[in-house]
This record gives structure tokens, sequence and C-alpha cells, in this order.
């Protein structure tokens, strides 16, 4: 499991997924605007540059999140956390990371992305599959900064949803250059905070940026919003253009009749997303492999 | 039109004063990488009265933190990109007005407070090409030094040789315009018509 890991983290970092990859090359084409269009070749060039180099394709590894879904016959052999945790602290000694992990009010650095909690490991279970998926995201965290949480009143939710769709647009606004568009956002709707919050990291960071939401009313959501976003002209790196986000994905769950949990979940262009599933014969399929 | 130049550091006054939002910067000299814990030990020492351990008049300071490997006792850039530079907002007037900083090259670009110590000081802050480290360390020829390690790798002051570092976007001009403020006020005039439309 060990060797696994290492690939699925060595992967994610030395590149971007390819679907990330195929939408920056449809914006290149599209953007009208010449700053513009200059940053999203050179976005482009960097990223095939570092898998051709094998190089961190970002020098700021992020914060890793680990997705597991557990079907099939999987006997786990160590601790998801413990195996993970080792392939990164490898990697970091190889320097394909760079150490960046700290304790959270000290900022003590220990050197080596090792650390309290590290990675943080999502578990759900899938009875029905014949296999295990591993799915690791490094998410950048100048995105993180641009992220938005708010527990809506039925009100502010308004008619079809309007309250949702400006809070995220406000927040595309504010976030300006900040989460370094063009970005992917993860929208979370329903359930507690904490319920809306989880959902909007997943949703950026396991689904692939080109998917089509089996729900057909967050479809929707999504593409209205995707639209909606592009047409506020932040652009790449927030200097203006058509360019502003890649994708929009949305995940949605009932919630209490007294709110409306949303959370705005900004990715970077970086998608540095790596994953292996593992068939109950024991054999390994790689994921989101670049072509 | 956009003009391209050619700079050298350390950086005199003469050097910027006429660079326009979107123009296109190309460094050569020393670049330091400066962020969060190294502005806050700054202000600490000026605080306290205590020398820097650098000269930052004419520098240029790149929000920044490489992965670098240590071999055969040299530091060497694996790669380098830039950082969010809003969290260095609130030092933007000590660095350009009592340091002497004259550029700033970062991303995600930079508030009021800067707009107006870029304008007061004559400096320039430079967009850097988002997550496209690999581009840029190209242009890193050597680490000449790194001081104070002791607040981690990426928080670390690493003083950088390059040799036409760059592209780097003016972003924001000794003239007090900023891309990012025009972007952002007229995507937010364009939030209630876009929500009609929805």
């Amino acid at each position: 499991m060990l060797e696994t890991a290492l690939e699925v983290v060595k992967m994610s970092c030395t590149g971007i997924a390819p679907d990330a990859m195929e939408l920056l090359k449809i914006a290149y084409v599209c953007e009208r605007n010449d700053a513009a269009k200059k940053l999203l070749e050179t976005m482009i060039r960097n990223a095939e540059l570092a898998a051709a180099m094998d190089k961190p394709v970002c020098q700021s590894p992020g914060y890793p999140v680990v997705y597991a879904t557990l079907g099939g016959d999987i006997k786990l052999e160590a601790d998801i956390q413990k195996v993970f945790g080792k392939a990164i602290r490898e990697l970091t000694k190889k320097g394909y990371l760079r150490p960046s992990l700290v304790h959270p009010i000290t900022r003590k650095n220990p050197g080596d992305n090792s650390g309290v909690g590290v990675p943080d490991v999502e578990v759900e279970l899938a009875l029905d599959a014949d296999h295990a998926d591993f799915i690791i995201s490094f998410k950048g965290c100048g995105a993180e900064l641009a992220n938005v949480q708010r527990v809506l009143t039925p009100l502010q939710v308004g008619e079809g949803g309007i309250g949702i769709k400006k809070l995220v647009l406000e927040s595309v606004v504010d976030a300006g250059g900040i989460p370094c568009p063009p970005v992917a956002i993860g929208i979370g709707i329903g359930g507690q905070m904490h319920y809306a919050s989880k959902l909007s990291r997943k949703a950026v960071s396991v689904r692939e940026w080109t998917d089509n939401n089996p729900n057909e009313e967050v479809a929707t959501l999504e593409r209205d919003m995707l639209a909606a976003v592009n047409s506020l002209g932040i652009g790449p790196a927030g200097i203006g253009g058509d360019t502003t986000a890649l994708a929009v994905k949305a995940e949605m769950v009932s919630t209490h009749t007294a709110i409306c949990p949303v959370a705005v979940n900004f990715h970077c262009w970086t998608a540095r997303r790596g994953g292996a599933r593992i068939h109950s014969d024991g054999s390994v399929e790689y994921l989101f492999q670049r072509r | 039109m956009p003009k391209e130049a050619r700079l050298t550091t350390p950086l005199r006054r003469e050097d910027v004063a006429d660079l326009l939002v979107g123009d296109v910067v190309h460094l050569n000299g020393t670049i330091f990488t400066v962020r969060d814990m190294a502005h806050i030990r700054i202000m600490e020492y000026l605080r306290d009265g205590k020398r820097l351990v650098e000269d930052f008049d004419g520098a240029a300071v790149f929000h920044a933190g490489p992965a670098v490997r240590k071999m055969e006792g040299e530091w060497k850039v694996t790669v380098v990109g830039p950082t969010t530079s809003m969290r260095m907002e609130p030092y933007s007037e000590t660095l350009l007005g009592k340091l002497g900083v004259r550029a700033m090259i970062g991303k995600g670009g930079m508030g009021e407070g800067t707009r107006e110590a870029l304008r007061k000081h004559c400096g320039v802050y430079l967009l850097s090409p988002p997550g496209c480290a690999v581009v840029q360390s190209e242009a890193v020829s050597q680490v000449l030094r790194v001081n104070w390690l002791d607040l981690g790798v990426p928080e670390a002051i690493w003083v950088l040789e390059v040799k036409d570092f760059g592209p780097l976007i003016v972003a924001m001009d000794p003239r007090g315009d900023s891309l990012f403020k025009e972007v952002r006020e007229i995507a937010r005039s364009r939030i209630s018509g876009i929500l009609k439309e929805m």
C-alpha cells in the first residue's frame, strides 16, 4: 500500500489532472484578453514542463486530503492516514513537496510535512462496489483564504436559491486574484455547517472538472453558475479576462427547516489530484493519469 | 501600448517611475523572498531598533517561499513561485517608506494601503504568473544566501540571483493605478445584472 500511496502522491504534485488541462486549453483558445491569454499560455507550459521534468507544478503543495471509498473485498493492511503520511514525508525528503505544514498557533515547521492529523482522511463506505478508491487532493491555500461559509435563513435563500447564487458571485468578486484564477469552485449546500463545508471541498477535489452531475437540478446550477462567474470578468490571476473559472462543482443534501448552510470552496487552477483504484483481485489501476 | 522593460536591481526611482499597469517587466540581479513570518520579524526588529540582516534599499521583494534541496552543501531551488500577496498588506508602508523597497512581486494583488504607499514612494507591484513555479525557477541562477531559516524553509528570507526573471506584469503602478481594483469594481457592478438574468 505504501508503494501505491507514493505513486499517487508523486503523480498528483508533478502536474495537473488531465481534465483540468483540457479545460485550460479550451480557455486559452476562447480567451479574448491578450494579457490573460499570455497567462493561460504560461500556465499550460508550466504544467507540461512540471510533468516532463518531474518537478512540483507549484512550489506550495497546499494541504492534503485523502478521500477513501471502501468497497470490494478491500482489507486494509495499514492505517490510511499513516500510510499517506509516510508517503508525504518521503516525497518531501526527495524534494517533491516543500515542507509547508506547521503548528497552527506557534507556526513551528517540523520540516517534513509531518503533523497532527495529517493528512486529513475522509472515509466513505461503498459496500456494493467491487473496488476501493483512494484519491488524494493537494489544494492550495491562497485559494483557501478566499473560502466563504454562511448559514442562511429561509428568507436569505430566496426564490430559486437566488441568495445562494448571490453569495457565490460576491465571493468570487471579493476573492479577485487571490485564489489563483482560473479557479474551480466547490459549492456545498444543505446539512449543517460542517456538512456543507465537507461537500464543498469534496466536490471540487474528487470529481473530474469535466464531468456532469447526475442530479439534473444540481447540474443546471453548476452550468448556470459557471456562466455567471465567467461573465464577471475577473480573469486569470485577477487581471481581467473571460476565464475566471474552469468549473463549478456543487453537492446538495437536505437540511433542517430553519436553515440553509452554504460553503463556497475555491480551488486554484493547479488541480493536484491523484488516485488509485484497488480491485477485488488486488490489481491497482491509477486514476486521473496524464496521457 | 504596453511597454516591455528589462530592469536590474537595485532599482532606482527612475527605473520604475514610468511603468504603467499592463507593462511587462523582466528582472536581473537579486531578489529577496519575504513572506508572513519574515515580515513579522522585520517589524519586531524595527520596533526594537535592531539591525536588519539585509539592506532593502532599492530591493525587489518576492512574496514567495521556494521548494529547495541541499546538494553537496549548497542550496538549490527546485521551484519557486508567488504566494498570496494580500497577507503582506499591513507592511507595505514600512517596507516602501522606511526600508526603501522599490518592487513587490507576488500574486493576487494588494489593497488600498499598498496602492497609496506605491504612489507615495514610487514603487511597483508586479504580478508573477500564479502556480507557474517551474517556468519561474528557470530564471533563478543561484541561491546567494538564506536568512532566518529557523522560521522554516518557506518563511525564511532566500536571497536569489535571477537572470531574465519574468514575465512580470505591472499590476499596480507608481501613479496609483491598480488592475485588480479596476477589474473588481467592474465585476461588482455586474452582479445585480447577472442575477436578474438567472
